[in-house]
């Protein structure tokens, strides 16, 4: 079973002289062990793509299902606890809050989600495979581009969610940062289940990723 | 509060600084409070001293209580009873050998009405004869001493201080009380007046000459000269103090909520509902103004315990308290803009940024 599903999916933002047809009739389904990669240009709607996947914003037309569930009948609250308990979104910046440390991110999800989430053993193999648990006393403002996105990403998975989705993980960073990404993104694919998706204009992710979209002018296709 | 605490914890010269903000604030609110409180107190002291209900004064008089003069012919129908009293009041400069000139109230009183038995002296004795006169304390402080002698204006004679009393002010003045005989030799221009006024402790006392009009103490202080205007001041400044309190908050939080717009869109996308970031900003505000509070509550003390005693100021803490619940209130609704674009944050915004 697709952990992800969208079908036939439209998006048009405005009306008449201003009406901008985003998404043209998507089809994409993400399983359970798959590192899902979807490449486009800017403008090309990856980011409206992801945030109707991730149920941040109803489509115009067509429908979306989380583990089999249509989610276009959920409440706004709903929505929240689906994305807290299911869905984790990585962005580009602004993951982590500045002014708490890398280990009080944790505790703020403690505090919003005290069940389901990673125990301290499964945190501390997290952070050392993610090559950050020296730095768990450490600020957001300490730390490099990419130490931040690795804590970005393991604040994500502290949750334990099903669904990664990601908006431009890599952008600002190094080559070196990216192969840990990539190759971190497709471990937790293979080794956790994880049903991971990410867009991206960075062709560097495209050697780990199971299957490639990409999207043109709203149109998505499979790369073969 | 995790959060409230965390972001405090972390920015401490911002917070440091909204905190200071608020203490210079509440520190002037408390000082005008208790200034307004100390001002309206030496207005009304020495009348709030005699607990009295109703006052009776001419008609013409405007409810002035120096323009009131009551003849014996009009106060010919009245029974007193022991809580009714006399008085007459006239204003004097009290003059002596070696201490500067004070500005006073004097009080004439029937030794045998409620008023005269009731003063709380301090030191010395009550008045005994119509030369002499027990005096509020501030003459005491001025360096008048008992047995000394002074003179009024530019009457004849000179009046003995027998005694000293505490709290009586009248129109900010210190009062001296003397006996109404005394006051009566004052009024040289007719020889039949009897009292400026009559006093009762009882609500249901009535003028009984058409000449004379009763009013409720309550409205008798109100028409003191400068009285109302004065409170009115005051009310005023510290309406505005509040105002400038509610801006200063919710413009300091707006701006640092519009600071951290893009975490919280981040952290709305991640399914934190928005009413944990709410709260937080909530509690950010009451802490902010908890804080300013305590420390403007101590440098409050400070002022109190320094202070000389000659500024008539008033620390009376219900009345403190609630000007400090106000301000929490205040710094609450102050939180309640900075709450509204929480609420409004699209996730979407920073998605693809």
């Amino acid at each position: 079973m697709s952990v992800i599903e969208l079908r036939n999916i439209n998006k048009i933002f405005g009306n008449k002289i201003s009406r901008v047809h985003v998404l043209k009739n998507i089809n994409f389904s993400a399983e359970n062990n798959q590192f899902n990669l979807v490449l486009g240009p800017s403008g090309s709607g990856k980011s409206t793509f992801l945030t109707i996947a991730g149920g941040l914003q109803k489509p115009t037309s067509g429908q979306v299902n989380i583990e089999g569930q249509p989610i276009e009948g959920l409440s706004s609250k709903d929505r929240d606890t689906l994305r807290l308990n299911k869905i984790a979104f990585i962005l580009q910046s602004y993951n982590l809050l500045p002014y708490l440390t890398v280990k009080e991110q944790f505790v703020l999800v403690d505090k919003v989600k005290n069940k389901g989430n990673l125990d301290s053993s499964s945190l501390d193999s997290l952070l050392k495979k993610l090559g950050i648990e020296e730095l768990q006393e450490k600020y957001p403002g300490e730390l490099s581009g990419g130490q931040n996105q690795r804590a970005a990403i393991a604040r994500a998975l502290y949750t334990d969610p099903s669904i990664i989705l990601a908006d431009e993980p890599t952008a600002s960073l190094d080559s070196d940062n990216v192969k840990e990404v990539g190759s971190l993104f497709k471990s937790l694919a293979k080794e956790q289940h994880k049903s991971i998706v990410v867009v991206t204009h960075d062709l560097r992710l495209v050697d780990f990723a199971d299957k490639i979209y990409e999207i043109l002018d709203g149109r998505m296709k499979l790369k073969e | 509060m995790f959060l409230a605490l965390k972001e405090i914890k972390r920015e401490k010269l911002r917070y440091g600084l909204i905190i200071s903000m608020i203490v210079l604030i509440a520190y002037l609110i408390f000082v005008l409070t208790s200034l307004a409180l100390g001002l309206a107190q030496e207005n009304t002291q020495v009348i709030d001293s005699w607990h009295i209900k109703r006052i009776v004064l001419d008609k013409d008089s405007d409810i002035n209580l120096s323009q009131s003069l009551i003849t014996k012919k009009e106060l010919s129908t009245f029974k007193l009873s022991r809580k009714d009293a006399y008085i007459g009041q006239a204003s004097i400069v009290v003059k002596s050998k070696g201490n500067k000139k004070e500005s006073a109230q004097f009080i004439g009183l029937d030794k045998h009405q409620f008023i005269f038995k009731n003063i709380k002296l301090l030191s010395g004795r009550k008045a005994a004869s119509n030369r002499e006169i027990v005096v509020d304390e501030q003459f005491k402080d001025d360096g008048y001493r008992l047995g000394e002698k002074v003179s009024f204006n530019s009457f004849s004679g000179k009046y003995q201080i027998v005694g000293f009393t505490k709290g009586a002010k009248l129109s900010v003045a210190p009062v001296v009380y003397g006996t109404l005989s005394a006051w009566k030799k004052m009024q040289s221009s007719r020889s039949d007046f009897k009292a400026s006024a009559v006093v009762s402790q009882s609500s249901n006392f009535k003028a009984a000459n058409s000449q004379l009009k009763s009013y409720s103490s309550g409205k008798f202080i109100n028409q003191l000269p400068g009285y109302s205007a004065q409170n009115s001041t005051f009310t005023f400044m510290i309406a505005f103090l509040m105002i400038i309190s509610l801006i200063v908050i919710a413009v300091f939080l707006y701006i640092l909520t519009i600071q951290k717009i893009k975490n919280y869109a981040v952290l709305r996308a991640q399914g934190i509902p928005a009413k944990i970031l709410v709260i937080a900003t909530i509690c950010q505000s009451a802490i902010l103004v908890v804080s300013g509070l305590i420390i403007a509550a101590l440098l409050t003390i400070l002022t109190a315990v320094f202070i000389p005693t000659a500024v008539p100021m008033s620390f009376n803490l219900p009345i403190l308290l609630s000007v400090a619940v106000g301000l929490i209130i205040t710094g609450l609704i102050g939180a309640l803009i900075p709450a509204r674009i929480i609420v409004r944050i699209n996730p979407i915004s920073v998605i693809g940024e």
